[in-house]
């Protein structure tokens, strides 16, 4: 990645900070009984009430396949979205699949962020799924998916 | 053309082998004829692409046996990468016992190695490299490797790389990128560059240390553009994208691989569009079949010279428009590619994969003189007779190999372990039955330069665990999670295992020390050349040595080596180690 794109996700980033301030860390509504426990069905049905999620190529789910790093995966969610009053994506969930805690991130958007694209970095504790959930302005769900190996290493 | 039927029958008729009768035989000496057959070429197009890969660092001609078992998961077997034996010589039509069955796989590999000779050597690769440079003309001619290059034999070592970095500039290599190269570390990869003739690219190399002013920049420069034969060139590099998992993080901290293939894509479009080259070449070290794969998602690339899984191809292979070739290893062979391409568009191609048979292609004597420069340092510890071998030591195949059996019984009789584990490298040598080891052969086997042996405790689950997840590391189904390499071998250890299961359920009938392995046990377990120490506990301090003093030790107490070529895995799922396209046998 060259210099000048850095500073362009940047920009992305910080208007989402500046527009709506909104981050939780796997907080909120859904209220687990214990701290850093949720299976991943737990957290879905949290995000989405019980909806089903569609499967989308409009989301795209940036992610290694093997992680270099397990402490840190980059994981960069990038949705296909015109982000107008009438049609724009509300928020931006990241969820693993085999942590204590499924759920990562809500990320939550407006219009004004002109753009739907989250980037950061998330601990595995295994080789398990990444998953990206994104929640429309008229309240159905899309969703994404990729497997991402952490390993020992070894074979060269 | 592609290399024909014809060419491997020519070369076996030389020798007597297929067409005993031919006219040739009786009137020229098998070298000149074979020399002749050797240099043989269509020659086409404006310009020719000469390609190297996974040399590691053997200046000098080696004996390398290819592997008699490379299973895979089933949607993969008997596909180019997962080709051996029989099912290789039938793939690519080649005439049993003939110079590039020899080369190309381990059937009666003792005997023919006696009649062939040893395989590679700068000394010998540069007098085909004059050859060819002469016939094409030295402004039409590019020399690319594929990385590879610096590791695996003492006088690499020894030298920190520079040894190796000087055989490049005598063999004129135009450009180049790296796996092992970076386990030299930053710093000294840095210093070899300076001295290194070629460039040294890769478009997936970059910073990701946040306080560093390299973060998310590029390492080094993504791609170079070369004019040969009027035609201008546009060649991308790709370094080993798994490397900081494969070899230890802290050779390159700060620095983050991987495959991105969106970046690639990019230059690729940058390349067409912009810069208007006549040719996209990737040149690359992803392997053969992540190469594959490669192919199938970025579009535009005419092709890639790939590398990392030392697959002899004879044949490139065609996805999606993009033509795909592989080298081998060890300086076993030379691709030579000859390519039409004007206005933007590639007319055509015409490709060899040229063995390196010492005993035909005469040794280049300035080649001679600067592999015994850069030996004479170093040819006293090397040239130490340690023992002798009963049968044959080598190195490939998927789960076993005699050379590391040797290794493991090296480690376990030190340092007393329950549990040995030797990594399943592709690089290494060969040792004849009945020859003498040479400490140059223990480094061949294990010259690295995180070389120690560690030895620690760990839970029964966690060795199981281990064993799955590495299983899953050479056998998953998407070649995008594999790593390109072989199996841990296991000293100690004796397992089934089942392919084609799904990952973490391939294992089964684990004992170790002959006892069916207790799960709730802990095991003293000895390892080198991996990461597996991180996952112990109790690291016995004292007795972390080096594995190429533990191995040498050895073999002199030994005097004679005798290892068994029985195997300490049983294959539930396959009948042979070589199986053909579509089946579980051969």
């Amino acid at each position: 990645m060259q210099r000048r794109d850095f500073f362009k996700k940047l920009g992305t980033a910080t208007a989402i900070a500046a527009v709506v301030p909104t981050m939780s860390f796997a907080a909120g509504d859904s209220k687990p009984t214990g701290p850093n426990k949720m299976d991943y069905q737990t957290a879905l049905n949290a995000i989405t009430g019980g909806k089903t999620p569609v499967k989308s190529d409009k989301v795209k789910l940036k992610t290694p396949e093997i992680a270099e790093n397990g402490a840190v995966v980059p994981v960069t969610v990038t949705v296909d979205s015109p982000m107008t009053p009438s049609n724009y994506v509300k928020a931006i969930h990241i969820l693993n699949g085999k942590n204590s805690n499924a759920r990562c991130i809500d990320v939550f958007l407006t219009p004004a962020n002109g753009k739907a694209m989250f980037s950061t970095r998330i601990k595995l504790g295994g080789t398990q799924n990444v998953t990206a959930v994104v929640e429309l302005s008229d309240g159905t769900f899309l969703i994404a998916s990729q497997s991402v190996k952490v390993t020992i290493g070894g074979c060269g | 053309m592609e290399i024909s039927r014809r060419d491997f029958m020519h070369i076996a008729a030389i020798f007597g082998l297929g067409a005993a009768t031919s006219s040739f035989a009786s009137t020229k000496s098998i070298e000149q004829i074979g020399l002749k057959d050797i240099y043989e070429f269509d020659s086409m197009g404006n310009f020719t692409l000469m390609h190297i890969c996974d040399l590691h660092a053997h200046i000098k001609p080696l004996y390398w046996r290819e592997p008699s078992t490379l299973i895979s998961a089933p949607n993969l077997v008997g596909t180019p990468g997962f080709l051996c034996g029989e099912s290789f010589e039938k793939f690519y039509g080649l005439e049993p016992s003939s110079l590039d069955a020899y080369f190309d796989t381990y059937i009666d590999f003792e005997a023919l190695a006696r009649k062939f000779g040893k395989m590679g050597g700068i000394a010998h690769i540069k007098t085909l490299t004059n050859h060819i440079i002469a016939e094409r003309g030295k402004e039409n001619v590019l020399f690319l490797d594929s990385g590879d290059t610096w590791q695996g034999t003492g006088v690499a070592l020894k030298s920190r790389g520079e040894a190796i970095v000087k055989a490049q500039n005598y063999l004129g290599i135009d450009t180049m990128v790296g796996h092992w190269e970076f386990t030299y570390g930053k710093e000294r990869v840095r210093e070899l560059i300076d001295m290194l003739d070629a460039k040294f690219i890769s478009q997936n190399v970059v910073g990701d240390d946040p306080f560093s002013d390299e973060y998310e920049e590029l390492i080094f420069e993504p791609y170079t553009i070369e004019e040969r034969g009027g035609a201008k060139i546009g060649i991308i590099g790709q370094s080993f994208p798994f490397t900081s998992t494969a070899n230890p993080k802290e050779f390159t901290e700060g620095w983050s691989f991987g495959l991105r293939m969106d970046t690639l894509q990019e230059y690729v479009n940058e390349l067409r569009n912009e810069k208007k080259v006549d040719c996209v070449v990737v040149l690359s070290h992803d392997g053969f079949s992540v190469d594959q794969e490669v192919a199938r998602q970025v579009k535009g690339i005419d092709f890639i010279l790939s590398g990392h899984t030392h697959d002899p191809s004879p044949k490139p292979i065609t996805i999606n428009d993009t033509v795909i070739v592989i080298a081998g290893s060890h300086g076993k062979y030379i691709g030579r590619l000859d390519i039409e391409a004007k206005n933007g568009k590639v007319k055509g191609y015409e490709y060899k994969l040229i063995p390196i048979a010492s005993k035909i292609i005469p040794a280049d004597p300035a080649g001679v003189k600067l592999v015994d420069e850069l030996y004479a340092p170093y040819a006293k510890e090397f040239n130490e007779v340690l023992g002798k071998t009963k049968g044959m030591l080598y190195k490939r195949d998927t789960f076993f190999s005699t050379f590391d059996q040797l290794i493991n019984d090296a480690v376990m009789d030190e340092m007393k372990c329950d549990v040995s584990f030797t990594p399943g490298y592709r690089w290494g040598t060969t040792v004849l039955a009945g020859e003498d080891i040479l400490m140059d052969n223990v480094y061949e086997m294990c010259g690295i330069t995180y070389p120690n042996v560690y030895t620690f405790e760990l839970k029964g689950a966690k060795i199981a665990s281990l064993l799955e997840d590495i299983a899953d590391n050479v056998f998953n189904e998407n070649p995008l999670y594999q790593q390109g390499g072989d199996m841990s071998r296991l000293g100690g250890v004796t397992y089934s295992i089942a392919v084609a299961n799904k990952p973490g359920q391939r294992i089964s009938k684990l004992m170790i020390g002959g006892k069916p392995i207790d799960l709730n046990k802990t095991y003293i377990v000895s390892s080198w050349g991996g990461n597996l120490q991180k996952a112990g506990e109790n690291l016995q301090k004292e007795k972390i040595r080096p594995v190429y003093d533990v191995v040498r030790d050895y073999i002199k107490r030994k005097k004679v080596v005798d290892v068994s070529n029985k195997g300490n895995v049983t294959l539930v799922d396959y009948s042979c180690g070589c199986p053909k396209k579509g089946s579980r046998g051969c």
